[in-house]
């Protein structure tokens, strides 16, 4: 399909240099006014846009190896742009798909709860609100006002921090509407890490960081042309904008599922 | 054995009272339908206009809370008074956003001394600058939590005026009254002045679908479309160049919707 | 006329007809689907005018430049700060998450008094006047009693104007004892004042090394300044520097290394010196430094010939011989090999002989005050402080011997033993402590043996806490004097550990203080105009805003514009002091004490019958374990396979676990000599068999519902070990069991 889209927002997170360290996790909390509560510990109900999930090689002691691998929303734009998974089911039109920046949407006060985005999300990275939101004894008082604080019964996700692009495009307005430069519109978790292991920006641009980093093939479906980078079930087509990069080959073998016969990685195969 | 006796007794005996009163129950309705259709039909035409008196009258009476500003403020004269228009005192941030009501410190340039005799003069450097206490001010156009509007878009970008969507503002000599909803805690120039939802103006109500009237026109449809007004002329050549789904796009920036996407206007 | 049923009914439904004519059934609606959009307890946040202030985060030692967002006069969002010399932007979770500590519920809301028993919680809200008062009353009657040494204060830091502060009243007042929270610092000062004669920090040339070698320092784990090692780190993955990680755990630095070598725990000492007899004996070594440089290399060459041959040291390390001597190799081949210690995020210090067999490595390779190397770093002399005027009460009670045996015969060169503290307390050998201040610090919770500490602490008469927060110390204080959180006070911040450069960073006020707190600075000099005198002329400012601002003479101006004020990069200072030992040379050997580097075991306790495995605590930079505890943002971090609910999990190898007929996340009793903990296994491959790992900064009993308890705090079950050589507390863990609840 020919990608005629302005922008093409998405992520390099270079798993070689992630630490695991959370700090992307505890940004993006900050920044987008995500609530906690006393218990966190069953994290299929805790929220976190950002997630940093930890995969090991399986292999006996001294040979066993972990990796970190953190977990943003892919913001897939399947494979006709725009076709992503949730926002194909969503019945409310409360998540959508902005052609202008490729970032998936989800409005809260539009969602009414019934969690069928988050059953098609192969990434589990939608969460529901179990419960209002509490914050304590006047800690309401950090909550920003560029992300309006959710409620009980709505879905939320990452946003590729996209207040962040409402706010940057409001500055260029002043300078009479000229294009964002690249260091203008970064995500929380990207500016945070202090690894810096997250890269930002516009994949459609060759002169973005993201783009050099991952060569995408964006006449399929943005395969990446760098050997070492990989996205997550690539088999799938949900052509997700966030690309990790690994040296280590079994890292990138456990981003997709293989079956146990299937000894060597192949090619990801475009289907459809 | 005998408990079950009682109740199966007692059945049967209603029944047949029941079918004793019958005919007699017949005949009254049918001694009253006699001559006594005008009055149904009065009954009816007394319950549409008591529903509707309820409806449009008295309902939006009650719907909506009256409440006054704090002090009273003079657009008209204020506007003679400084170089820049409305800018002057709803201005712009260096970044971009917009700062909507003045703060005290903007006003405290003139207004350290009492300036002539108003009684909401007094009252504001008395009770407010002198203390240094921020207006209670209600907010007319204030948007929800939800909602992401981009000041700078509009009027810097699409260059568009503030009289555009609202309206006159500017030469009112006073504060008019302030209308919250009870029900959803908004004011009544938001969620629409009209009870009906009948709009003369923009400014008249800027709810989702009123944005919408601009932003859901794509390319084609605005070449299309029966232009109604030099505003809207205008609207509409300004969101083909600025508003980037109509530049590439044959349908809007939107996947579901094929307009604006949400994430536009929503946060 | 008469209204009969069916004239009602017409009604009803004309009544019915004309409200779906009016608009009331359609605004209700609509009003009501958006009251169900926006209930009106969820907050709105206030819009307002953004705005961002520069300050330093003083959460951990690492001291990373924040920049705070504002809108109005709230705090919103703490960034890292660009260009600050420790971490140019990036920032840790601890940091991002500070303004839960801000506006959180753990704040002391004003000076509180102990009403009911100590550590109940009953307190009672006193005016500062009153608070300053009760501590001048008590200070002047020991005073007046000729017993100053006999008040003491527990600092976080020793560095800056705040501690030093609080060092300069108990100076003029006429107490020695003043004590710093240990961490590996002192093991490394202790190193380079023996070694190269100097009173300094280490400074890690890291940019410039080329292969490093960490003796279980987790360097991605807070070891150092978080932020800047994290930097490093990927520096040093796109430039393929090569990093070898040596500790019995797969620790995220392990992973992150090119190579993970398994040691058995406390052994580290016994592999430097086995490196070292490679190196001397295949003359690896940098022959022009050792023999221009250094002094008594022959008398340590020859223990490290006769007693650490890779086949020795391998039975006591488990690393096999092959591996010791390719390992050799490699680092003496490197251009810019660097070996560093401390176990952890270094929160604890190692044996003074460790340290030193692993900067006996450095020496061996040439690879001090050198480009690539390590240096060491004189604190920058930044602040101009008046004179001290001490009277004779002064005079004499700075006579005495500091109650935790620093500075003392037997430890010389020591200069703080915290570690020490509490069994002096218990034993009554010197005199008692009748008053103790603690600022930055949470000994009640930090210390390992948190039974003794507490019981220690006990028998202090008067326990004053400055904490912001209520944490355990606080919490078994008899006064809490409330002092602003660090992002509504002034504090000069020099920079962390292991830094090259010299630079000190101005930790300002980003918001107005929210409660009824005030800065300790403030407090302390108050308390010292109170009791008059020589103490109260020691202390010549108003307040601590103009005791700063004075003190730092023309520096203030520098680090009010740029946020910091930056000295001389330290490599040019240190090649000009180079070694100031009395030979002028690199000592392999202390010519006073003959101590030199060697493999001296830690005496840890428990019997080994008794007690079959180890229990090692780890860190996780996911899990502060210091002064602060983890925000509810940092608990969220914590994965489920380390915090379920309230239980902790340890790390077993599946092997032991098989041993000890465990499975995962079965229920499990620990037990060492100490005591017994509830906790739950987790088979984990990435450790030796025969050790259990819990993590630090769990089983908090003070704090918020976010983070008390939950899981157990290890040092409950570590108590400490005293090095020999220097007093240090040199324990890496606790013989343990492991059984079926």
């Amino acid at each position: 399909m020919k990608n005629n889209l302005n922008h093409r927002f998405g992520m390099v997170i270079d798993l070689d240099k992630c630490t695991g360290c959370g700090s992307c996790m505890v940004a993006c909390m900050a920044e987008n006014n995500v609530p906690f509560r006393k218990d966190e510990s069953d994290k299929l109900l805790s929220i976190t846009w950002m997630r940093v999930f930890r995969l090991n090689n399986g292999k006996p002691f001294p040979e066993t190896d972990i990796c970190y691998l953190p977990r943003p929303c892919m913001q897939c734009a399947g494979l006709h742009e725009g076709h992503s998974p949730c926002v194909s089911v969503c019945p409310a039109t409360a998540t959508d798909y902005g052609m202008e920046t490729g970032i998936v949407s989800q409005i809260y006060t539009r969602c009414f709860g019934c969690r069928y985005c988050m059953a098609s999300c192969p990434y589990h990275s939608r969460y529901f609100n179990w419960w209002d939101p509490i914050w304590p004894d006047g800690m309401e008082k950090y909550l920003s006002p560029n992300v309006s604080p959710r409620m009980r019964g709505v879905v939320e996700k990452c946003s590729f921090c996209y207040h962040r692009y409402q706010l940057a495009k409001d500055k260029a307005f002043m300078d009479g509407g000229r294009e964002l430069k690249e260091n203008e519109y970064q995500t929380a978790c990207t500016q945070a890490c202090p690894a810096n292991a997250i890269t930002f920006g516009d994949l459609n641009n060759p002169d973005h960081a993201v783009h050099r980093m991952v060569k995408p093939d964006l006449e399929h479906g943005g395969r990446p042309q760098n050997p070492h980078a990989f996205r997550l079930l690539e088999r799938l087509g949900t052509n997700p904008k966030v690309y990790y990069l690994s040296s280590r080959k079994w890292i990138r073998h456990a981003g997709d599922n293989y079956l146990k016969n299937e000894a060597k990685m192949k090619k990801p195969v475009h289907h459809g | 054995m005998s408990t079950s006796d009682g109740p199966a007794k007692k059945t049967i005996k209603d029944a047949a009272h029941e079918t004793a009163v019958e005919p007699d129950t017949e005949g009254k309705i049918q001694k009253q339908d006699k001559g006594s259709g005008g009055s149904i039909i009065l009954f009816f035409i007394f319950g549409v206009f008591a529903s509707l008196i309820l409806g449009w009258i008295i309902f939006p009476k009650l719907l909506y809370v009256k409440k006054k500003q704090p002090i009273d403020f003079n657009h008209a004269f204020h506007i003679t008074q400084v170089d820049n228009g409305c800018e002057s005192c709803h201005f712009f941030r260096e970044d971009g956003t917009f700062s909507g009501v003045p703060k005290l410190d903007q006003c405290i340039d003139c207004h350290e001394e009492i300036q002539g005799v108003d009684r909401n003069e007094i009252k504001f450097v008395e009770d407010y600058v002198s203390k240094y206490r921020q207006v209670p001010w209600l907010i007319y156009s204030k948007q929800p939590n939800c909602v992401f509007f981009s000041h700078a878009a509009h009027i810097k970008g699409a260059r568009m005026d503030c009289v555009t969507c609202h309206g006159h503002i500017g030469e009112s000599t006073s504060l008019k009254v302030y209308e919250q909803n009870r029900i959803t805690g908004y004011s009544r120039d938001i969620w629409g002045k009209n009870i009906a939802g009948f709009k003369k103006n923009p400014w008249d109500r800027m709810k989702m679908d009123d944005c919408a009237e601009c932003h859901q026109r794509d390319a084609a449809d605005i070449e299309k479309t029966n232009i109604k007004s030099p505003e809207h002329r205008y609207i509409d050549n300004i969101i083909k160049v600025f508003s980037p789904s109509s530049l590439s796009l044959e349908k809007g920036d939107s996947v579901q919707t094929q307009k604006d996407a949400c994430f536009v206007c929503h946060k | 006329m008469k209204i009969g049923r069916r004239e009602f009914l017409s009604f009803v439904i004309g009544g019915a007809a004309g409200t779906a004519l009016s608009p009331l059934p359609w605004k209700l609606m609509d009003d009501s689907s958006i009251w169900t959009q926006m209930w009106p307890w969820t907050p709105v946040p206030e819009n307002g005018e953004a705005s961002y202030v520069n300050s330093v985060c003083t959460l951990c030692p690492g001291r990373c430049g924040i920049t705070v967002r504002k809108i109005d006069d709230r705090a919103v969002k703490i960034e890292g700060m660009k260009k600050y010399p420790v971490n140019d932007g990036g920032l840790c979770l601890l940091g991002l998450s500070g303004l839960q500590l801000l506006y959180g519920p753990t704040r002391i809301k004003g000076p509180l008094k102990r009403s009911g028993k100590r550590g109940q919680g009953d307190w009672e809200r006193i005016s500062w006047k009153e608070a300053i008062s009760e501590i001048v009353e008590k200070l002047g009657e020991l005073r007046e009693k000729g017993r100053p040494q006999s008040v003491g204060a527990i600092s976080g830091s020793d560095r800056g104007t705040v501690p030093r502060l609080l060092e300069r009243l108990l100076t003029a007042y006429g107490s020695p004892n003043f004590f710093r929270m240990a961490s590996v610092r002192d093991s490394y000062e202790l190193t380079l004042d023996i070694m190269q004669g100097v009173q300094a920090l280490p400074g890690f040339d890291f940019e410039n090394a080329d292969f490093i070698l960490s003796f279980g320092s987790d360097i991605l784990e807070g070891w150092g300044s978080p932020v800047q090692m994290m930097r490093v780190n990927s520096a040093w993955k796109s430039a393929g520097v090569k990093v070898i990680q040596i500790e019995p755990r797969l620790s995220n630095t392990a992973a992150k290394s090119d190579k993970w070598i398994p040691i058995n725990p406390g052994t580290e000492a016994a592999l430097a010196m086995g490196l070292a007899h490679v190196i001397i004996k295949e003359l690896l070594y940098d022959n022009g430094f050792i023999s221009a440089d250094t002094s008594r290399f022959d008398d340590w060459k020859q223990l490290v010939i006769d007693e650490y041959s890779p086949d020795s040291v391998a039975a006591v390390t488990g690393i096999d011989a092959g591996t010791i001597v390719v390992l050799a190799r490699r680092f003496a081949n490197a251009s810019k090999p660097m070996a560093i210690c401390g176990r952890g995020d270094g929160t604890h210090p190692v044996s003074l002989t460790e340290c030193m067999a692993v900067h006996a490595l450095n020496a061996l390779t040439g690879n001090i005050n050198k480009k690539g190397g390590i240096f060491a770093v004189s604190d920058p002399d930044y602040i101009h402080w008046p004179e001290i005027e001490m009277d004779s009460t002064a005079a004499v009670g700075m006579q005495h011997d500091r109650l935790d045996g620093a500075g003392s015969r037997k430890y010389p060169h020591s200069r703080y033993l915290l570690n020490r503290l509490p069994e002096s307390i218990l034993s009554k050998a010197l005199y008692p402590l009748e008053a103790l201040f603690i600022a930055d610090a949470n000994p009640l919770y930090t210390l390992t043996d948190t039974q003794d500490t507490g019981k220690a602490f006990e028998k202090i008469p008067l326990v004053v806490s400055f904490s912001s927060f209520m944490d355990e110390t606080a919490r078994h204080a008899d006064l809490i004097l409330p002092n602003h959180v660090y992002l509504e006070r002034y504090e000069d911040v020099p920079m962390p550990f292991g830094m090259l450069q010299q630079a000190v960073g101005l930790a300002r006020p980003v918001v107005e203080p929210q409660l009824d707190t005030r800065h300790v600075g403030d407090v302390i000099i108050e308390t010292a105009k109170g009791l008059g005198g020589s103490v109260a002329t020691s202390f010549p400012w108003k307040t601590y805003y103009l005791c700063l601002k004075e003190t730092l003479g023309e520096k203030w101006q520098a680090m009010v514009v740029n946020g910091f004020w930056s000295g001389s990069k330290s490599i040019d200072q240190a090649l000009k002091t180079s070694f100031d030992t009395a030979s002028g040379k690199f000592e392999f050997v202390d010519p006073n004490t003959g101590l030199k580097p060697q493999f001296k075991p830690v005496q840890i306790k428990g019997d080994e019958r008794q007690f079959p495995l180890l229990l090692m605590p780890y860190d996780s930079i996911r899990l502060a374990h210091g002064y602060i505890g983890d925000p509810p943002f940092m608990v969220k971090t914590v994965e489920d396979i380390v915090l379920k609910h309230n239980d902790v999990f340890v790390e077993v190898n599946p092997k032991t676990a098989r041993a000890a007929g465990l499975n995962d996340g079965q229920r499990a009793l620990l037990g060492t000599p100490l005591g017994t903990a509830k906790v739950r296994v987790r088979l984990f491959e990435g450790i030796m068999p025969g050790i259990v790992a819990l993590p630090r900064g769990l089983g908090h009993t003070a704090y918020d519902d976010y983070l008390a308890g939950k899981g157990i705090n290890v040092n409950t079950l570590i108590g400490p070990v005293e090095d020999p050589d220097s007093g240090m507390n040199a324990a890496w863990g606790i013989r343990a069991k492991l059984s079926k609840i």
